[in-house]
């Protein structure tokens, strides 16, 4: 109880509908995500969890049929206001996809990209100093400070993943969201990524989309199932997988229906 | 609550986890029969049957633990299965338990002496009766996944508990009587006892059916 005095929502989902065209995707999601946690969202394939995810940095905005209503508060403002910079808001609000996506150039380059375009280094050094602290967030400084300026394809897949993540938090966002960020990779890989999760959300807030039950058990504090474009059940995670209060989020964690 | 797993497999492996637990239950309820038939009617020959009864029970314990480790590891159970794989894991060392406690008894079978108060045997019976009965109710609770059931027998083990006093009680009375019966009070004393301990960790196996259908453990 003293625990949930203490926190607070970060991010909060007022009635979110989202339209494809004429079909509705989600249906008036309520929801609040809370500061420095990890918020697992899950549900079986095409539920809408990645739609809402994408909802949070505006990325939908991107897709010309898809129509949002309701409102998302990030620190108590709306980020559906229409006079709202999504370039800003995307500074603010970073992201993590499936597939690890970096750019095909180098080490180095990948993570300076981002704070050049934003005009966040004043200088080289600055820069560099830049460069390094985001790798080291990401925990792949170690692995890659002797050939920042190979090619960021050439790393292993799990690199890649935390070259992405370095990427992301180079710009100092203030929330991640994550796309089912370990689907693509080994277990070894995933396990570094979810270790990684862990340091980030002393920093970060953080959310992740997973069809991975035990590793939204194992990341995050918070979980929210999605069953065809609605928010069944939102609770701690330690309750929704010990004793969720829903019947069909029992009966999808458990493998009764997908 | 749908009933099925899309893996029918793991259906099957709980299904065989809940029987294996059922038989493991009835012969505990049995061996629990013996046991104080044998005290009662001083059947030494009972004995050997009753240790290799209990010898099986240990078996099915070891066996349901073995098979509670395959679902964990192959099945990751989560919500409803996770507390099924953990109550059911804790309910089969209660139950091997209480067969420990009745081969116990068994083995302290004594001759009756002469000037044994039939009332005291009577209520020893009684006693064994008692927990024989919350034992069969602990097993439908278990079956039926009764939480009702659980609650009530966990409240009649209070009954329990009083018949064993009482019963320790006379012994002490007439164990301070005559010293000559020592052996055999003392042994009626520990048969007691150990009446009252199964009545405890049958408590305990309605207390996790609670838990594996609530999801939370009884107020105590």
């Amino acid at each position: 109880m003293e625990l949930e005095n203490k926190r607070e929502a970060k991010v909060i989902s007022k009635n979110i509908d989202v339209f494809y065209g004429d079909k509705q995707a989600l249906f008036g999601i309520d929801l609040e995500i809370y500061k420095n946690e990890v918020t697992a969202l899950i549900g079986p394939s095409g539920c809408g969890k990645s739609t809402f995810l994408r909802c949070i940095n505006r990325m939908n905005d991107v897709i010309d049929i898809c129509k949002i209503t309701g409102e998302i508060e990030i620190d108590n403002f709306n980020i559906y206001k229409p006079d709202v910079d999504v370039v800003r808001l995307r500074e603010k609000v970073g992201m993590v996809f499936q597939k690890p996506n970096p750019f095909p150039k180098s080490i180095y380059d990948n993570i300076a990209y981002g704070p050049s375009i934003h005009g966040i280094a004043k200088d080289k050094n600055e820069m560099d100093q830049i460069v390094e602290t985001s790798l080291q967030k990401a925990a792949l400084w170690n692995e890659v400070k002797d050939r920042l300026n190979e090619p960021g394809t050439g790393l292993s897949g799990g690199q890649q993943q935390r070259l992405c993540i370095a990427r992301a938090i180079s710009i100092n966002p203030e929330i991640i969201l994550m796309d089912e960020p370990c689907s693509a990779l080994d277990p070894i890989a995933t396990a570094k990524i979810e270790e990684l999760i862990d340091s980030l959300k002393s920093s970060f807030t953080i959310v992740i989309v997973t069809h991975s039950m035990s590793q939204a058990a194992r990341v995050s504090q918070r979980t929210g199932f999605f069953h065809l474009g609605k928010l069944i059940e939102m609770g701690e995670t330690e309750k929704i997988f010990k004793n969720p209060n829903n019947t069909m989020t029992q009966d999808y964690i458990t493998g009764r229906f997908g | 609550m749908s009933d099925e797993h899309i893996v029918k497999s793991y259906d099957e492996e709980l299904q065989h986890l809940n029987d294996s637990l059922v038989q493991m239950g009835s012969l505990t309820e049995k061996l629990l029969h013996d046991s104080m038939n044998a005290i009662t009617t001083v059947d030494k020959d009972a004995v050997s049957k009753i240790v290799e009864s209990d010898a099986k029970i240990n078996k099915f314990r070891s066996s349901i633990d073995q098979h509670i480790m395959t679902i964990l590891v192959k099945r990751s159970p989560v919500a409803i299965d996770l507390r099924y794989a953990i109550s059911t894991l804790k309910i089969s060392q209660d139950l091997e338990r209480i067969g420990d406690l009745a081969k116990g008894n068994a083995k302290k079978i004594l001759p009756l002496p002469d000037d044994l108060p039939p009332e005291m045997l009577k209520r020893i019976e009684s006693l064994g009766e008692m927990v024989q009965t919350q034992l069969k109710s602990t097993l439908d609770c278990f079956i039926e996944k009764s939480v009702q059931k659980s609650l009530d027998t966990i409240k009649r083990d209070e009954q329990v508990n009083d018949l064993a006093t009482a019963s320790i009680k006379e012994v002490l009375e007439f164990l301070s009587k005559d010293k000559k019966n020592l052996d055999f009070a003392t042994n009626l004393l520990f048969v007691c006892k150990n009446l009252e301990r199964a009545g405890d960790h049958l408590s305990r196996i309605c207390q996790n059916v609670h838990y594996l259908i609530e999801g939370d453990y009884p107020e105590k």
